[in-house]
């Protein structure tokens, strides 16, 4: 931006800055105020130590920090901050962002090359940054004749749906966005909303190569839904509920079910792998056939959408499968009971907030999905694209066995009391 | 399976076997054009009924350059840098046969060594064309580490190609007569050193996409080429050693020293497109044995370029010669009114050739199978259009 | 390579690639000296008819010389190699002064036809004796003579001793009425090169499925480029 710099004169420049505080003191008082007191009327204000939180208690902890204690711990156990930080969007974006990243890496460094390097000081660790704002500044183009609306509503329900997957997983006990009873049926019921989406996007791009990916994720998408569903059911018959939570405590309870279901814990992992249209089943963004797919007519910020819904959903599916399958946040507890021994005393007693068996299954269940992910990464190197009809010969006939076979094995655990209440692998 | 005269009269009436002329509606044309990332620089239109492939019509003339009419204005040695500029990767096979050919015109007879050299910078772009070819079908296929690890490898020999004649890619260095300059001091234990690295990088190449079981199911008895079709469509190179056909043209009609050199002609008996991709493999590790006879043969000294007028002319004549290149055989016929410069130049490549395949091949094919057998028809569209 | 393997070599390659000739002819070509060109190869006797043998006949003739062409580029008129007197032995036998020899040379026949009886001569080389490809089809333009010649580069794949000869048949037609018949019934190989003569050249090719344009842009509004009137600008 090399324009020709005018004059500088001091009058203009004092003038302007009247001018701005001048405009920030109407927009305060016209609009802010008003709008504070309206929420303040309607929002329900937390309880901290028996008060309600007023503006003067929470203006006061400025000078008193150690009051600000209580008041982020009641925050910290409402759901929006579950929603926004931990195990929602934040917890999940970053996952996603670094998921991205590791990916370039871990494939360039099996591809005897290296990967992101000149963005960051490190090993090119801001070229995620770097993309985002290359794609937020890029110019997004509507094809004539397409569907606007669908057009651009497709990739944030994109979004809003993996979103809506991530939350369902609880990421420690107690740390879940919504907790339902039913909640892996739930799970299956927002996952069936992808070939939808895709379908619907494939055809507001008018054009043929989208189309034709359309199609192809269509039937990639539904056709993989069953050996999914069916594997997970086998998990359902060991633990005999569908609430994620009290899936992940059967498995404290007893052992892993990775252990009693590796056909079942493979099948979910190849279904998944196909769930996300990940190589070797990224036929409907094959770029040698049909260009990119269904996202060919994507640019800018819609394209950045539907890959970080993409990734978002990457990573719920990598939980599902901890969740599932390696006993969630189950782990021995690597974590002291106290961060700083006798800090109640102290100015700022920060470590108040820690709870141990919270940082633990956080920790545990941090460190097995990026595993998961890792794993799910791995065949990006190895294999080529699949083709439609291998791929659905492969899901319609060969996983859907599989997952019954392992359904039995699970059912003979259960009826031959190995598990299940009283079982007699039950801790 | 239908014989190939069957395959071209319904290929032209759009498929009677698919779809009826009634049903025109259901067929969706497209056009996989120059902006593809599956095409390179070239253009087919196919016609698709739902996931089967129709019809399909080459369209090439997208980089065509008019090299043959250039080769008219510019004298015999003014020729070799535009020439070489179909396809750089190979540039030292596309120059070869033109020296020769230019050769037998003028009446020019080549130092020993000089042949020794251009052998081995044939064999060597031999090399680095294919690599970059099984690259290119590696994403195709969507196989990113197919496309990295042979793009990695060509720099080896590029490096040695680099060192032999001053340029990576087109560097100019046959030429009527000889090559432009010798090998320079440690060239040839370099060379025989990366030679090693390369075989090694063969056996993995061969562990890792060839016995890859994906790769196998997409290439393997997909697009069959049988033997009589393919001699009757005149494919060269590996597309007809790849259907049992065993011509090489170094063995068939050796030039220079080839008839020195103990070599196998690489052939596969099965004609899909797992061997027509397997066989430049296999072409590549016996160039490597190549390489190294010719660096022992090699004489120890000696001119590498015949002395030239500077505007070299014979009496007026024809000629054609022709080389096995990446490709297939690359024929010059150049004809000679007794001026300096040519009369008329007329390349066969391969490419153009193994072109006419495409459409037979791709007849009731899979949409997915399209990359796969375009590709492996081993297609250069530059070359193609010339 | 070890010796050993390198014989090994020879004796799989000599077996594997030899189909239905004898297995000698690789291991004489490789023994002898270097440029093949001024050569011949000793090839087995190939199945040539009975009246064919008597070689010593003068029935090789180098016709007087085309206008614009020249018989062997060779410092000497050398005696035309056996092998491709044969060959040319079988030609006229079977059709007489319909094919013209323009030259023989070692590996390197050019015989020339009238575009009237071209298909025949063709059909003939392609069933009897087996040429059974064109490698390329190339047009000349030869304003001296208002004519254009149309060469087809015949090769063999199916024949041992014939993998390295190629045949040239050529025909030549009046420029201001450029018309062939077209090979492509017999050889299919030609459909995509006679396209490209059509266009650079002229020449319209009876019976061929597409005379269309090929290669140059879809807006080409010009004479055809490769004749000689063309003039490439700025030259």
């Amino acid at each position: 931006m090399a324009s020709y710099p005018r004059d500088f004169r001091f009058g203009g420049f004092v003038v302007s800055l009247i001018w701005l505080i001048f405009w920030i003191l109407i927009i305060v008082a016209l609009v802010g105020l008003p709008l504070i007191f309206i929420i303040l009327f309607y929002v329900p204000l937390p309880e901290v130590d028996g008060e309600v939180l007023t503006p003067y208690l929470f203006l006061t902890s400025i000078l008193y920090p150690q009051s600000a204690i209580p008041v982020i711990e009641t925050l910290l156990d409402t759901t929006f901050f579950k929603v926004a930080v931990f195990p929602g969007f934040t917890y999940a974006a970053l996952i996603a962002a670094a998921t991205i990243f590791i990916e370039r890496k871990f494939l360039a460094k099996m591809q005897l090359r290296v990967g992101p390097l000149y963005a960051g000081k490190i090993e090119g660790i801001l070229q995620l940054l770097a993309d985002g704002l290359k794609l937020i500044s890029k110019e997004i183009i509507i094809p004539s004749g397409s569907d606007k609306l669908i057009f651009w509503s497709a990739p944030i329900a994109f979004v809003a749906t993996a979103a809506a997957v991530v939350a369902l997983i609880p990421a420690a006990p107690g740390w879940v966005v919504a907790d339902i009873d039913v909640g892996l049926l739930a799970v299956f019921a927002i996952l069936g909303f992808f070939p939808l989406i895709a379908l619907l996007f494939s055809w507001a791009s008018n054009s043929k190569y989208p189309f034709i990916g359309g199609l192809r994720a269509l039937h990639q998408l539904i056709a993989f839904e069953i050996p999914f569903i069916l594997s997970a059911l086998s998990v359902v018959i060991l633990s005999g509920t569908l609430n994620l939570t009290e899936v992940v405590e059967s498995q404290i309870q007893s052992y892993w079910f990775i252990f009693f279901l590796p056909i079942s814990a493979f099948v979910f992992y190849i279904s998944s792998l196909a769930e996300l249209e990940r190589i070797p089943f990224d036929l409907p963004e094959a770029e040698a056939e049909i260009v990119a797919g269904w996202l060919t007519e994507t640019s800018g910020m819609i394209y950045g959408l539907l890959q970080l819904g993409s990734y978002i959903k990457t990573y719920a599916l990598a939980a599902l499968f901890v969740i599932l399958f390696l006993g969630g946040w189950a782990g021995p507890q690597i974590f002291p009971a106290e961060i700083i021994p006798e800090s109640a005393e102290a100015i700022i007693p920060v470590s108040e907030l820690y709870e141990q068996t919270d940082a633990n299954a956080a920790f545990w269940f941090t460190l097995k999905t990026f595993g998961v992910i890792m794993l799910m990464l791995l065949p990006r190197g190895i294999s080529p694209r699949i083709r439609i009809d291998i791929l659905l010969h492969t899901g319609w006939y060969k996983l859907i066995v599989l997952a019954f076979i392992n359904m039995f094995v699970a059912l003979a655990l259960i009826y031959g009391g190995v598990l299940g209440p009283g079982g007699l692998l039950v801790r | 399976m239908t014989s190939i005269e069957e395959k071209f009269e319904e290929s032209k009436r759009l498929g009677l076997q698919i779809v009826k002329e009634s049903e025109e509606d259901r067929l969706m044309t497209l056009s996989v054009g120059p902006q593809h990332p599956g095409s390179g620089h070239f253009r087919f239109v196919i016609k698709v009924d739902g996931d089967y492939i129709v019809y399909c019509d080459p369209d090439p003339g997208y980089v065509h350059r008019g090299e043959e009419k250039m080769c008219e204005y510019r004298n015999v040695i003014q020729n070799i840098p535009h020439l070489e500029r179909p396809v750089i990767h190979d540039s030292a096979n596309i120059t070869y046969s033109y020296s020769l050919a230019v050769e037998e015109l003028v009446g020019i007879e080549v130092p020993r060594r000089g042949q020794f050299i251009r052998a081995i910078a044939s064999e060597l772009n031999r090399q680095v064309y294919t690599l970059y070819w099984l690259a290119i079908y590696g994403i195709f296929l969507g196989h990113s580490t197919m496309f990295m690890w042979p793009t990695g490898d060509r720099e080896v020999i590029i490096d040695l190609l680099e060192a032999l004649t001053g340029a990576r890619v087109t560097h100019a260095f046959n030429i009527p007569g000889g090559v432009r300059n010798d090998m320079p001091e440690g060239f040839r234990d370099r060379c025989l050193s990366q030679i090693r690295y390369l075989q090694k990088r063969f056996k993995e190449y061969e562990d890792i996409f060839y016995n890859n079981p994906l790769f196998r199911q997409r290439t393997e008895g997909v697009a069959v080429l049988s033997k009589e079709d393919a001699i009757k469509l005149g494919v060269t190179g590996s597309v007809v050693r790849a259907s049992s056909v065993p011509f090489d043209v170094r063995k068939a009609e050796p030039y220079d020293i080839y008839n020195e050199i103990d070599f196998k002609v690489q052939y596969m008996k099965t004609g899909d497109c797992f061997a027509r991709s397997y066989v430049p493999l296999l072409d590549m590790q016996e160039s490597c044995y190549i390489i190294e006879q010719l660096l022992d043969k090699m004489p120890a000294s000696g001119e590498v370029r015949a002395k030239l007028q500077p505007n070299p002319k014979g009496p007026p004549g024809e000629s054609y010669r022709r080389v096995e290149s990446g490709r297939g055989a690359l024929g010059y016929y150049i004809v000679s009114d007794g001026t300096p410069k040519p009369y008329r130049v007329k390349i066969s490549v391969g490419s153009f050739r193994n072109m006419l395949a495409l459409p037979y091949l791709l007849f009731g094919k899979r949409l997915a199978d399209m990359p796969a057998v375009y590709w492996s028809l081993n297609y250069w569209p530059v070359e193609a259009d010339r | 390579m070890s010796a050993n393997n390198k014989k090994e070599l020879n004796k799989v390659a000599a077996g594997s690639q030899t189909k239905h000739s004898s297995s000698t002819s690789d291991d004489t070509a490789q023994e002898q000296p270097p440029s093949p060109s001024t050569q011949p190869k000793q090839i087995p006797a190939k199945p040539s008819p009975p009246s064919a043998t008597a070689a010593a006949s003068a029935a090789t003739t180098t016709t007087t010389p085309k206008p614009s062409l020249a018989s062997s580029p060779a410092k000497t008129q050398p005696e035309p190699p056996p092998f491709e007197k044969g060959l040319v032995e079988q030609l006229k036998n079977k059709f007489g002064d319909i094919v013209k020899v323009v030259f023989i040379k070692p590996l390197r026949i050019k015989i020339q036809v009238e575009p009237q009886d071209i298909v025949g001569v063709a059909s003939f080389l392609r069933d009897s004796m087996g040429f059974d490809h064109a490698e390329s089809v190339a047009g000349t333009d030869y304003p001296k003579d208002n004519q254009i010649e149309v060469v087809y580069h015949l090769g063999s794949y199916s024949r041992e001793e014939l993998a390295a000869h190629i045949l040239w048949l050529t025909a030549r037609t009046n420029k201001d009425d450029a018309r062939l018949p077209t090979l492509i019934n017999i050889y299919k190989s030609v459909e995509y090169h006679e396209r490209e003569c059509y266009e650079m050249l002229g020449v319209y090719f009876e019976g061929h499925p597409r005379n269309e344009r090929f290669l140059l842009p879809e807006d080409w509004a010009d004479i055809p480029p490769l004749r000689k009137d063309f003039r490439i600008k700025g030259r």
